[in-house]
């Protein structure tokens, strides 16, 4: 690359600034649209099962049963959709959907608790098993409470074992600022990766690279002409993408921004690295749109953004390690939440690291031996 | 009713540049009428507004007796359309593009098979229906897109630059399809920038920066150059027309090959020898002629004040 | 709207499908491959918890509360701390996803009826991990303060929760992910496959002759969205086989309403990929905009994972305009609950009004270009 080298790579990123800034709506696309969506899906990405929606039938109407049901909605966990003293109804409203909880009072039921003995139902609408599971835990935790509140109210029992939990990092345990880094990653590699696979690939359909190829560029600065304008574009909307967690959604940023940027960098890169190997696999825009999807599904769904990696069947655990959002992400929410910087998360900086150099090394050999025509 | 195209002030502007400035022109039945210009001198912009693909910013156009703004669904069904780029699929085979344009006009049953065996015969490609578009010679698919254009046998047909790019022999034999069509009573309205396909036009409108600067048969367009035109052959062409077109008496001095084309102002030759005498120049020969079709455009556009591209 | 029209078009849309193996063969396997791996690879169902166990009582009675927790199957203990300060050591180093504290004086206190603490330390970086490790926790707790400490003696029966999970009894994520999926997969690839067709026909100027035809933007509309609503039905066929065969994922309602439902599903996505190739009128912008109003929307905005109840009130709106989100409410009710179209029939009018309301827009956007 001497000589000659640089002033080609700057006229190849001029031409592609130009290119992808042509369209006025591109402009709009490349740095609106990432701030958009961190914004819609940061409230999309939540977690927390508050406000479950109940259904109560109580056979009983006594001020014990109204009591029980006000332990469960002032907990803030459930709140009550609807009341009738018919089951049928509640069957159908589980059956519909309206409710995830059904609960059921029998008859005597203040009777029972005084002499021991009393019994509630809880259904619960197992088909989405996340929400069940917590908010199953939930109900069966409160009426446990509740009873041991009115036990004690009534004759001295012995005490159990108390269990009091504490919470690092995010003593709400609300989901949303563990999330909306995960957002932030997803959403930064997806642009870069796409905008680099289809720059390369529109010039391929027009028949544009063949003519830049007989020029005496060189692949290596090809690339580099294709990959710098994205990257910075990609630079900037990092930017903006943390700009919105920190002051839109209050994620806490412990660590420094040192650290961050080192990780973004590095995995701006490797998101180049992936959208330049796809370019080199598809021939039209259709074939780059199918590809970027067959490696995007996976790579997100396989991150640890909404699935932990370790519950994962083991072959699967290993394959993650080739995926570059995986390490971001265990890089970006410690550097949010926990302050950590690389001199903790140093294994997850490498894993990137070589991701992005093999990326690389992969497109360029591949280019190398294609000539980028196929 | 004998007026198949009737244009009445078609305007087309892009933003603040204007593609058609208030073209008006009429075009008889069975009529072969040619747009002739440069690129860019408006001539697919004011094809566009015809067939309803474009619409105009103002002015107004009828086509088969329709008004092309509020017919646009019955008006296609009478046109046929073939645009300056080669606009069949690449990636369906001969007969299918002929399936798939039959399906779209509605072209059914033993007329389908009728009008599919004539157009095969008609481009050629008798024993290629089963060959992909794309792996056809430019001037075969240019007759094949000419056989789709024209499969529901439409009385009138719009041709935009359709042999540009082909060799002369093909061209020569598309022209031989047109005429044939034109014979057989369909109105063709061809545009082009080769002036020799030019002649084969019953009338041609000459078009220049999105202007009709004038409009005749081709012999009386060039009757109407009445300026003296000279053939002038010399041994250093390019020296020449530096010389020439410099003098005082030579309005435009062009070279044609090795031939210079040379518009005075003075009815005899003298104007010219003196200028290339002055040179050290002897032509070798040194001709008066009637002006060519080319030679009227380029003379027409000079009074216009000059063409938009070189 | 003429049939030959129609047919015509969409069989040169078939043929050109045909005569590109390449993105045929995605369209077919892309999706059976999807819901294989991500089939197999992704749950919620955490139970190989990372516990690290502080014992400061060390009585027969602490350990007992820990052998508790392993015997649950949820937690594996990875490191048994000594003193309180190397907790902090471990939530340093990032590898303690919950600490067990069991304090010195545990099981004194159980022994004079005072309530025991017992301390349990999450990683509440992770909340949803966080939240089912103290659910599992505190279960756990519970049942073993019932069994070995109130044991022997003559009590009060507590109030008894008589719990019943429908549906997914065993409460498998599974269940839950394998419908999902089927929403979210057939969404991007149905938008992703129409997403270009009508800017590709612009950019190779195939799209002028055909506008030069008597066919109406609609017929082309419809023309190119037929054999594309074809490869979708077969798609979800052989995903739904596919979840029965491998998966187990249970199919409890009319198997015609699910396809009715999902043809509708299917035209609505197709047309959002149409409207998307209309107005966009470049492929390169295309693509941009069917991945982002495609992929991610599909996957958050659709109720697969994250309930759409406990989004704001603003984006619960949003998510009207996934079609994913209605599908999701279709695939999950009829293959788990055996739901039919008495409860289904608002998802049919939404996506109905979807569909025509995408190809209307599809084809003004579209009329706009050409006319």
């Amino acid at each position: 690359m001497r000589g000659g080298g640089w002033t080609r790579i700057r006229r190849m990123i001029a031409k592609e600034l130009r290119q992808i800034f042509r369209d006025p709506r591109m402009g709009r696309i490349v740095f609106i649209a990432p701030v958009i969506q961190l914004v819609i899906f940061g409230y999309a990405v939540n977690t927390d099962i508050r406000d479950t929606p109940m259904f109560v039938v109580d056979h009983d109407r006594t001020a014990e049963s109204r009591l029980l049901v006000d332990a469960l909605t002032a907990s803030g966990y459930f709140r009550v959709e609807a009341r009738s003293r018919d089951p049928d109804a509640m069957t159908r409203a589980l059956h519909r959907g309206d409710v995830i909880v059904g609960l059921q009072i029998p008859p005597g039921f203040a009777g029972d608790l005084a002499s021991g003995g009393a019994s509630v139902q809880v259904l619960v609408d197992g088909s989405n098993s996340n929400t069940a599971t917590v908010a199953q835990g939930n109900a069966l935790r409160i009426i446990r409470d509740f009873t041991t509140r009115r036990l004690r109210a009534g004759a001295p029992v012995p005490a159990g074992v108390d269990l009091r939990i504490r919470a690092w990092f995010n003593p709400d345990l609300a989901s949303r600022v563990y999330n909306v880094p995960g957002v932030l990653g997803v959403i930064v590699l997806l642009m870069s990766g796409l905008l680099t696979a289809v720059a390369v690939v529109r010039e391929r359909e027009l028949g544009t690279l063949e003519q830049l190829l007989v020029t005496p560029m060189r692949p290596a600065e090809l690339i580099l002409g294709k990959t710098l304008p994205v990257a910075f574009i990609a630079s900037i909307q990092i930017i903006l993408v943390t700009l919105v967690a920190i002051l839109w959604f209050d994620v806490p940023f412990r660590g420094s921004f040192l650290a961050l940027a080192v990780a973004a960098v590095i995995y701006i890169v490797s998101g180049l690295a992936f959208g330049l190997l796809i370019s080199t696999v598809a021939r039209t825009l259709q074939e780059a749109l199918m590809v970027m999807f067959l490696f995007f599904m996976p790579a997100i769904l396989l991150s640890g953004f909404m699935f932990p990696i370790f519950t994962m069947p083991e072959v699967f655990q290993w394959i993650t390690y080739a995926n570059p959002i995986r390490h971001f992400l265990e890089i970006v929410r410690p550097v949010f939440l926990k302050g950590y910087g690389v001199g903790e998360l140093w294994p997850s900086y490498l894993y990137l690291l070589a991701i992005a150099a093999l990326g690389f090394l992969g497109a360029r050999a591949r280019i190398g031996r294609t000539g980028l025509v196929s | 009713m004998s007026r198949a195209i009737r244009a009445r002030e078609l305007t087309r502007r892009f933003g603040d540049f204007t593609a058609v400035d208030a073209v008006s022109f009429d075009v008889a039945e069975g009529e072969i009428f040619g747009f002739l210009g440069p690129n860019g001198a408006g001539k697919t912009t004011t094809i566009k507004m015809l067939i309803g693909l474009l619409a105009p910013t103002s002015g107004t156009a009828e086509v088969a007796g329709l008004d092309v703004a509020s017919h646009g669904p019955e008006l296609r069904q009478r046109i046929g359309y073939m645009s300056q780029r080669f606009s069949l699929y690449l990636d369906l085979t001969v007969g299918e593009n002929i399936e798939l344009f039959a399906g779209l006009y509605g072209v059914t049953g033993d007329r389908y098979d009728a009008r599919r065996s004539w157009i095969l015969g008609m481009a050629g490609l008798e024993d290629r229906a089963d060959r992909l578009t794309a792996e056809l010679p430019l001037g075969w698919k240019q007759r094949l897109a000419l056989g789709c254009a024209v499969l529901h046998e439409p009385p009138i047909l719009f041709l935009d630059e359709p042999t540009s790019g082909v060799d002369p022999l093909a061209r020569r034999r598309f022209w031989d399809l047109i005429d044939e069509l034109a014979a057989a009573g369909t109105t063709v309205l061809v545009s082009t920038h080769y002036m020799e396909e030019a002649e084969y036009c019953h009338r041609l409108a000459l078009m220049n920066r999105g202007e009709l600067i004038a409009l005749d048969a081709p012999a009386s367009l060039r009757a109407s150059v009445e300026l003296p035109l000279y053939r002038v052959t010399v041994a250093e062409p390019a020296r020449a027309v530096a010389a020439l077109q410099g003098a005082d008496d030579v309005l435009e001095a062009a070279m044609f090959g090795r031939t210079l084309h040379v518009l005075t102002e003075r009815e005899d030759e003298g104007g010219i020898r003196s200028a290339l005498e002055a040179e050290g120049l002897e032509p070798q020969s040194l001709d008066r002629a009637s002006p060519s079709l080319e030679d009227v455009f380029v003379a027409l556009v000079r009074r216009e004040g000059g063409a938009r591209e070189g | 709207m003429s049939w030959t029209r129609l047919t015509a078009m969409a069989r040169k849309e078939w043929i050109q499908l045909r005569r590109d193996p390449r993105s045929m063969t995605l369209a077919f396997v892309l999706p059976v491959l999807m819901l294989l791996v991500f089939g197999y690879a992704i749950t919620w169902d955490v139970n190989d918890l990372d516990l690290v166990v502080l014992d400061q009582d060390r009585t027969a009675r602490s350990r007992s509360l820990v052998e508790a927790f392993t015997a649950s199957g949820y937690f594996t203990i990875v490191e048994r701390l000594e003193t309180y300060a190397a907790v902090d050591a471990a939530v340093g180093r990032g590898n303690a996803a919950s600490v067990l504290v069991i304090p010195p004086r545990f099981s004194e206190d159980l022994a004079s009826g005072r309530t025991a603490p017992v301390q349990l330390l999450l990683d509440g970086a992770d909340a949803n991990s966080a939240t089912i490790a103290f659910n599992y926790a505190d279960a756990i707790v519970d049942r073993w303060s019932r069994d070995a400490i109130l044991k022997g003696r003559t009590l009060q029966a507590p109030l008894t929760t008589e719990l019943r999970t429908w549906y997914n009894p065993t409460l498998e994520s599974r269940n839950m992910i394998v419908p999902g999926l089927i929403a979210v997969i057939m969404m991007t690839i149905a938008a992703m496959l129409t997403a270009l067709t009508i800017a590709r026909e612009w950019e190779r100027g195939t799209m002028e002759q055909l506008a030069s035809t008597p066919a109406t933007k609609l017929e082309i509309l419809i023309g190119k969205l037929m054999p594309y609503v074809a490869i979708g039905l077969i798609d979800v066929a052989l995903i739904v086989v596919a979840g029965l065969l491998v998966f187990g994922v249970p199919f409890r309602g009319p198997v015609v309403v699910f396809f009715a439902q999902t043809f509708l599903f299917l035209v609505g996505a197709l047309g959002l990929g149409m409207l998307i190739s209309a107005a966009a009128k470049s492929q390169f912008l295309a693509t941009q905009v069917a991945l982002i109003t495609t992929l991610l929307p599909a996957m958050l905005l659709s109720g697969f994972l994250f309930e759409i109840e406990a989004m704001p009130g603003v984006l619960q709106g949003v998510t009207y305009l996934v079609p994913a989100r209605y599908y999701v409410v279709v695939a999950r009710g009829i293959m788990l609950k055996g739901v039919g179209p008495d409860v289904l029939w608002i998802q049919s009018v939404f996506m109905i009004v979807f569909a025509v309301a995408g190809l209307a827009l599809a084809a003004r956007v579209f009329r706009k270009e050409v006319a």
